[in-house]
């Protein structure tokens, strides 16, 4: 599985992973049930610390993205739970915060990005 | 004395050790968790080879006491170094001899000596073994160096700089080669560097010496999670006597603050914001800004 991976970034490993993988979960290129690479496999792969992708795991886990089925594997969950709309808000903020400074930096009008916006959703989801 | 415990490979506790009249340890104090990979970071003269000296037994503190897998290293017996593994920062191998006879030479002082671990690295890292040791490069000597102090299987292995002579690629095969062996349930790894971006990608956790003890002692990601630059800015009046309680270091700039801080919580700005009307603005630090922040306060 290729993931780009800054170790140098001020955002730690495990932060980087899992925001990809997760991303890689919602938009479908990793479909309900398939397998993830084992702990072993991705950690060589990527070059890093084990420990940093058995814990990226635990945290998909956690958030019902995936599942350890004993003696196979982490697969990615079929028919998952839906986050509430609080957990969503919890986990979108920072993200839509950083965005909303950066337009009001540039000068950009609410509509205008409420405008980007859209299109970016056109675009991930046809 | 503190007890020890299983599972701590290094506990070291208030170690002072000073060399003529200048102090290089002063109250040290360092827990490493079996099974981790400790990078150890400070700055040149900070103490970081006299720390790893008297946790490989080489010199004595004057004051504390230090525990490496349960035991003083200055009671080792023969079987419990043979389960430290430990690079200096400047190897001393024979020079006239050749590779592959100097770990024949080596083997037999360890029962628990694997021979074909040496013989993969010495492939992997391409080190001919027909040749003396003083024809390889510094680099290649580095490699020979560090492959002897894996072949005997230590539960602790001690790396002082063991990557600055070596170049880009051979470095990534070393850190490789270190993570390999942590996946096989391998030894606790306590490294001292200076190249902060190799252990960005292979420490699990830091510590930083500074002025002979440690500031910072925790996992990299909750570093990277908790320590961050502020930038302060839109004052309603003079921000001179602003001040953030807890600061690692403030600095003013006409009318905008920029602070380094452990923050839990953006919550926690709240209190010391409170009158002036300020915004903010929160930096993520990679871990040379950190280290530098950090060994220059």
């Amino acid at each position: 599985m290729f993931l780009y991976l800054n170790p140098q970034s001020g955002l730690p490993i495990y932060r980087q992973m899992f925001q990809q993988l997760r991303e890689r979960i919602s938009s479908g290129q990793l479909a309900a049930d398939a397998q993830l690479p084992s702990v072993r496999e991705l950690s060589t792969d990527l070059h890093i610390n084990p420990l940093t992708v058995a814990k990226v795991y635990q945290m998909l886990e956690r958030e019902g993205l995936v599942e350890f089925r004993r003696g196979q594997g982490t697969f990615v969950t079929a028919g998952r739970r839906p986050l509430s709309a609080a957990e969503q808000q919890k986990l979108i903020q920072p993200a839509v915060d950083q965005v909303v400074s950066e337009a009001i930096h540039l000068g950009i009008e609410e509509s205008t990005l409420q405008r980007f916006i859209h299109q970016a959703y056109a675009h991930k989801l046809p | 004395m503190p007890t020890s415990s299983p599972d701590f490979a290094i506990e070291a506790d208030g170690i002072s050790r000073s060399f003529d009249c200048t102090p290089a340890l002063s109250n040290f104090t360092l827990r490493v968790s079996r099974g981790t990979i400790y990078g150890f970071l400070g700055r040149n003269g900070a103490g970081k080879t006299t720390a790893l000296k008297i946790i490989a037994g080489l010199i004595k503190p004057d004051k504390g006491s230090v525990r490496v897998l349960g035991t003083d290293p200055f009671e080792f017996t023969t079987e419990d170094r043979q389960r430290v593994g430990y690079l200096s920062e400047k190897q001393i191998l024979p020079t006239g001899m050749r590779v592959g006879n100097l770990f024949a030479f080596c083997a037999p002082f360890y029962p628990g000596w694997d021979q074909a671990l040496v013989d993969r690295l010495l492939a992997s890292f391409r080190i001919d073994r027909c040749k003396r040791i003083g024809a390889l490069s510094q680099g290649a000597q580095r490699q020979v160096a560090f492959i002897l102090a894996l072949a005997q299987r230590p539960e602790l292995l001690l790396l002082d700089e063991p990557a600055s002579t070596l170049d880009v690629v051979a470095r990534r095969e070393f850190l490789d080669e270190i993570l390999d062996l942590l996946r096989r349930g391998g030894p606790t790894v306590f490294l001292s560097s200076h190249i902060l971006s190799d252990i960005e990608r292979v420490a699990d956790h830091i510590g930083i010496l500074a002025d002979g003890a440690l500031k910072i002692s925790e996992p990299l990601d909750r570093l990277k999670d908790t320590i961050k630059r502020v930038r302060f800015y839109d004052f309603n009046r003079d921000p001179g006597s602003f001040a953030v309680p807890g600061a690692f270091r403030s600095e003013r700039s006409g009318r905008e603050w920029l602070v380094i801080l452990r923050l839990e919580d953006p919550a926690q700005l709240d209190a010391p914001l409170r009158s002036w009307g300020a915004r903010y603005e929160i930096q993520d630090l990679n871990l040379e800004d950190i280290f530098v922040e950090i060994s220059h306060h």
